[in-house]
């Protein structure tokens, strides 16, 4: 680490003590005045480069600027200084790299000049560091040749290396011109094969040989030839003795193999894949490696797979077979672990042999090899945590009769009548599932014959329960349910089982209350928020069992307040109804903090502005945390901790922290926080601190940057089949993060940004005119940029399915904007009326009526379930609607506010041009003004519909009225035959008898 | 179901079964990554069939700062346990045996003298996890932890440090029988 970035630099110790003492006392006038006279005196330009650096540190802008000159002076006459001078004008300039000063066309060029003229000097590595700390590297990669040159003949390989990882970095960046790319490119492989061949040619190397030795130069090797070579080099080296995959997992590096499996599967080459995997597995047998070394799951995936696509499949297979039965032979010697994945891989590979190498007269039907391998891994396993996630997609894949089998005969008989009775509830938890499992696949399903003429809802029949259904059969899902509220009133009944359930992996009414709250909520017809879900939540969705759900979820919550799968489950179906405040509550609890922020924060925190606004804005920033996660992780332009990678040699963590860094710079999630922050101030009028443009995080980004989003969906309990989406995409108030909806936030914001800005009071130039003049350059300009970058976007063919029906408005109003307001600057009032101009503020009013009608609900009334018709329209509001009335309130803020942008600059331009010629168009006034009213009128009906929400909240009461949509009125018979609402109102009330004392929610179970 | 392999960067957005966890430690990016940059052979994952991250260990080599040379609490060159971790659906396999025995490994290939961690000596269920693994106590570090796991009336625990020899260690010099008897103070320990 460099001096600079502790504090001051040392002076030279010839240096005086007088100067020396006004130079860390900061005594910056003295400093200067010192200097001068020791400059005179002494004819030292040491003494100059002093000065310029407490000059810098005065006050005035020429003074500051001056270092500056200096250095570019230094860089253009090709001057190296001393390094001492260079460190001094380093720290003297620090701030100055924030903001548009390149290092790489300042300070690196000098430090690179001074290495390659004292390559052996300690001080050189340190430019190599500054030089990387600042991410240049055209300099880096200069200074890395000077000191592998002048190290070229000793032990210290790190030299030789960092020289190749920087000619390859610079090779595959933005900061390598095209002209050079290909050269750089070149010489990092042809380096690292000349490495290569050495080390395969030499009985042994020593350290002072350029060869490859150690793990992380073969892997680097590989990773290069992988970028910039051809496939077949690779290959050719992968197979080789030494280097090869092989060759490597017998010295006990398996990094290679992995990777190199990996590589194989994205080209196809599966006989190379299964010949490596074959003899990597034998290795473990003959005892070469460790016996488990390489039993990964993955491993014996891969394997199974690339037999099956051999060209002779079947004696691949049957080879696959005889290698996995020699590991069952040792598998007592295995731990646990190991003992599971070679389950595993028995059942991997009877799924991936054909039917007929399993059983000849295999028809498909009852008790085929992959139920009876099920049935096995399940006899095992099945009171894992893990036992339904493990067989999930292999279950999914069997045909009816086998799945019917497998219910009906095989998991029944796992356990003996008079086994325990916890164990047993285990396993009728994890029938539940299953059973679950099977309403999602789509093989319980058969066509029903459709009559002519007749148009049913019901196309299919449930080859389960035989009755008609649509995809998805509500008879199975309502007995399921039932069941499982019978097996939970048991546990509760029950003292001995109760006592049993700190014992077990986990808590079995978790498990049933999962599989009735989804079963509850495929009941409600909820369907996944895609970009085509209807906008009102209750618009499809039946309120009662969707409520039934939540309160169900929540009552076992509770229960199991531990359990962060629930945890997470609720908090999204909290954010769908709009209880914002509720869910932050449930979300806190998780600790979301620090490095995990990027890739869980979206589940709380994805268009919060639009749900609750007054939640993260205020003295202490919901928000805060995440946005110092960003300042702080992306403060410096290299990547964090690189230079401890470069010094510990470790090159493949280098090329991995350098992509991970660059992932995170452009990171969906941190375009979430910027825009979701500003949007909720906005909401409030708040001031914004700044452009979203001025970010620092925002520094690099523009139209072509593809932003990631990297939200980790991971921890969602999941029993859907994958044949349908994942739970969590039914339960989010729209897609997730995506690189299009970030970049139209980002645009958005900036065209709001231009419409407020103002320039600062005390900025009076000396030529009015002129200076009006570039301002409606730079407007025109910077409408043009955001208009056409807008539309593009727009206009991309997947931006709709990313979008909600109500964000795909606002972003395409704002789009119209831009265009609006382009046209309204840019015509001459002497020009006839701008046609063009009324049919985009047509297309923006028909826009806003659109927004309106699905918002505001007396535009559209709203069908809701039975108890909703009669209570106020805000008993039906959810987080749905809650989104697309912030929508209508931010377009029509939008509008307003480039009505009055248009209307501002008219009366601006009047004021300063009394001629009046620089005015706009009168009908282009007109227009825009009735633009503005038009939206005013809308601003203020949003405006009175939350008031009325306000009101309706604080009349008291209304929780009693969300209970009756639970459950209906007490009179009411909404059970049915089914017995479903009664099922889960006693599994609730069963709670509340278990736990006295519950306000809110838990009022409903006096009802039992 | 697991797979073993070396950690990633990206690794870091897959974090969720295990740091969701309250009983694990989430902590700044700069951290892992520098665990990552200097020794990655020590940082090791394992990972669910989806590619979620279901245990990890991060681990460095290191030994006491030159100037402590002389001291009898210098700590020559070794490997240190900072934190293993396995999600609450993965627990019970052997998971966490697994990755400290490949963090063992790599401590052998590096030639450390011994393996050593901090445990409170009130987490008598890791105490015995790694005292099966061949771990036993060095030294008790006093009030090396800043609050108390069960008793919120104290400020302070202590802290057990672990050790176990390594290959390079045949004479079990960096080990002893009766470490509980011996207490240091956090300024001891580096």
């Amino acid at each position: 680490m460099s001096s600079y970035r502790y504090g001051r630099p040392a002076l030279k110790s010839t240096v005086d003590v007088q100067l020396q003492t006004a130079f860390s006392d900061g005594n910056w006038s003295s400093v200067v005045r010192l200097a001068t006279k020791r400059a005179a005196t002494l004819k030292d330009p040491y003494y100059e480069a002093i000065k310029m650096c407490a000059q810098s540190q005065l006050d005035g802008t020429l003074e500051k600027c001056a270092m500056l000159v200096a250095i570019d002076d230094l860089v253009k006459a090709k001057k190296t200084p001393d390094i001492d001078t260079i460190e001094l004008y380093e720290w003297a300039c620090r701030d100055f790299f924030d903001y548009e000063v390149e290092y790489a066309d300042t300070l690196g060029p000098l430090r690179a000049r001074w290495a390659k003229a004292n390559p052996g000097s300690p001080l050189a590595l340190q430019c190599l560091q500054s030089c990387l700390e600042n991410w240049d590297l055209v300099s880096a990669q200069q200074i890395s040749t000077s000191l592998d040159k002048a190290y070229a003949n000793t032990s210290d390989r790190r030299y030789m290396f960092w020289n190749i990882i920087l000619t390859f970095l610079l090779s595959i960046s933005p900061q390598c011109t095209d002209a050079s790319r290909k050269v750089y490119s070149l010489l990092a492989v042809r380096q690292l094969e000349r490495a290569a061949d050495l080390t395969e040619n030499s009985a042994k190397l020593e350290a002072t040989d350029r060869g490859l030795l150690t793990e992380e130069e073969i892997c680097l090797y590989y990773r290069v030839l992988h970028s910039h070579g051809t496939k077949e080099e690779f290959i050719s080296r992968l197979k080789s003795p030494k280097l090869g995959a092989i060759g490597q997992l017998k010295d006990g590096r398996k990094v290679l193999f992995c990777e190199g499996l990996d590589a194989l599967e994205k080209w196809g080459e599966w006989d190379l894949i299964y010949n490596l995997c074959r003899e990597a597995l034998t290795l473990g047998l003959e005892g070469t490696t460790a016996p488990f070394f390489v039993c990964d799951l993955q491993i014996w995936r891969k394997f199974a797979s690339a037999a099956s696509k051999t060209a002779d499949s079947d004696s691949a297979l049957a080879e696959v077979q005889a290698t996995l039965k020699k590991y069952v032979d040792i598998k007592d010697q295995a731990s646990a672990m190991y003992k599971k994945n070679i389950s595993l891989a028995l059942l991997e590979t009877t799924f991936r042999l054909p039917a007929t190498a399993l059983n000849p007269n295999h028809d498909n039907a009852g008790l085929s090899p992959r139920v009876v391998q099920i049935g096995l891994f399940l006899d095992q396993y099945f009171e894992r945590l893990s036992a339904f996630d493990d067989v999930k997609s292999y279950v999914a894949e069997l045909g009816f009769d086998e799945l019917k089998k497998l219910m009906e005969d095989v998991l029944p008989k796992i356990l003996d009548e008079d086994a325990d009775k916890a164990r047993k509830i285990v396993l009728k938890a994890l029938e539940c599932k299953l059973r679950y499992l099977l309403t999602t696949c789509p093989q319980s399903l058969s066509p029903q014959p459709v009559v002519d003429g007749e148009t049913k809802d019901k196309l299919f029949q449930c080859r389960i329960c035989a009755n008609a259904t649509s995809l998805l059969c509500e008879s199975c899902l309502k007995k399921l349910l039932v069941d499982a509220s019978e097996t939970y009133k048991q546990i509760n009944g029950d003292k001995e089982l109760l006592a049993a359930i700190p014992r077990l992996d986990k808590d079995p009414r978790l498990d049933l209350a999962l599989v009735m709250g989804t079963s509850l909520l495929k009941l409600s017809k909820l369907q996944p928020r895609t970009s085509d879900a209807t906008q009102s939540l209750w618009q499809d969705v039946e309120a009662g069992p969707f409520l039934q759900a939540v309160l169900l979820l929540d009552t076992q919550l509770r229960e199991t307040p531990g359990d962060t799968e629930l945890r997470l489950l609720l908090v999204q179906l909290y954010l769908l109804l709009g209880c914002v405040s509720y869910a932050y509550q449930l979300w806190t609890p998780l600790d979301v903090k620090r490095t995990i922020q990027d890739s869980l924060s979206p589940l709380f925190f994805d268009r919060i502005s639009t749900l609750s606004p007054g939640l993260i804005q205020g003295p202490r920033p919901l928000m805060g945390p995440l946005r110092n996660f960003y300042e702080h992780s992306l403060r410096d332009k290299s990547p964090v901790r690189i230079w401890d990678a470069f010094s510990a040699g470790s090159y493949t963590s280098i090329l991995d922290m350098t992509e991970f860094d660059g992932n995170l710079r452009r990171s969906c999630t941190m375009m979430m926080t910027l825009v979701e922050e500003r949007r909720a101030t906005r909401c409030y009028g708040g001031k914004i601190d700044c452009e979203i443009e001025e970010y620092i995080l925002t520094e690099n980004i523009n139209d072509d940057t593809n932003l990631v989003g990297k939200t980790d969906y991971g921890p969602f309990p999941n029993l859907e089949s994958v044949h349908g989406p994942s739970i969590h995409e039914y339960l989010r108030l729209g897609p997730g993060l995506s690189n299009e909806r970030s970049h139209l936030g980002f645009l958005s914001e900036q065209y709001l940004d231009l419409l407020s800005y103002k320039p600062p009071k005390d900025y009076k130039p000396a030529n009015a005119s002129a200076v009006a003049l570039r301002d409606r350059e730079y407007t025109l300009e910077t409408l043009t940029r955001l208009s056409s970058s807008m539309t593009t976007f727009l206009h991309a063919p997947t931006t709709p399915s990313l979008l909600t029906p109500a964000e795909h408005t606002y972003y395409t109003t704002l789009s119209l904007l831009s265009a609006a307001l382009l046209i309204a600057l840019s015509t001459p009032r002497s020009d006839p009326s701008p046609k063009t101009l009324s049919m985009v503020t047509k297309s923006i009013k028909t826009a806003l009526t659109t927004l309106r009608t699905t918002a505001l609900p007396h535009h559209h009334p709203r069908p809701g379930p039975k108890p909703s018709s009669s209570s106020p329209a805000w008993t039906s509001y959810t987080g749905t609607e809650t989104h697309a009335l912030a929508c209508l309130h931010a377009t029509a803020t939008a509008i307003k506010h480039s009505a009055a942008f248009v209307l501002t600059f008219h009366d601006r331009e009047l004021a300063r041009d009394r001629s009046g010629r620089s005015g706009l168009h009168r009908d282009v006034l007109a227009e825009m003004k009735a633009l503005g009213e038009v939206a005013g009128k809308s601003a203020a009906e949003v405006k009175g519909w939350i008031q009325k929400l306000k009101e309706g909240l604080a009349e008291g009461g209304w929780l009693d009225r969300v209970l009756d949509l639970v459950f209906g009125d007490q009179n009411d018979d909404q059970d049915g035959e089914d017995g479903v609402a009664r099922a889960v109102e006693e599994v609730v009330a069963g709670e509340r008898a278990r736990r006295s004392g519950r306000g809110g929610w838990w009022r409903v179970g006096g009802r039992a | 179901m697991a797979n073993f392999r070396r950690f990633r960067p990206d690794d870091l957005n897959k974090l969720s079964k295990c740091n969701l966890d309250p009983f694990t430690e989430t902590y700044e990016l700069g951290f892992y990554l520098q665990y990552y940059a200097k020794w990655p052979s020590l940082f090791q994952v394992a990972e669910d069939q989806h590619g979620n991250i279901i245990g990890y260990i991060m681990g460095k080599l290191e030994s006491s700062p030159d100037v402590y040379r002389f001291s009898e609490h210098y700590l020559p060159w070794h490997a240190h346990i900072t934190a293993v971790t396995v999600a609450p659906e993965a627990r019970r396999l052997g998971i966490g045996k697994l990755l400290t025995e490949q963090l063992e490994v790599a401590a052998d290939a590096n030639d450390a003298w011994f393996v050593d961690l901090f445990v409170r000596v009130t987490n008598y269920k890791a105490i015995t996890f790694y005292k099966n693994m061949g771990y036993s106590v060095f030294r008790v570090v006093k009030d090396y932890y800043g609050e108390h796991s069960t008793d919120p009336s104290l400020s302070s625990e202590d802290a057990y440090d672990m050790r176990k020899p390594m290959k390079r260690d045949v004479k079990k010099e960096h080990v002893r029988d009766d470490g509980e008897k011996h207490e240091v103070d956090p300024s001891d320990v580096w």
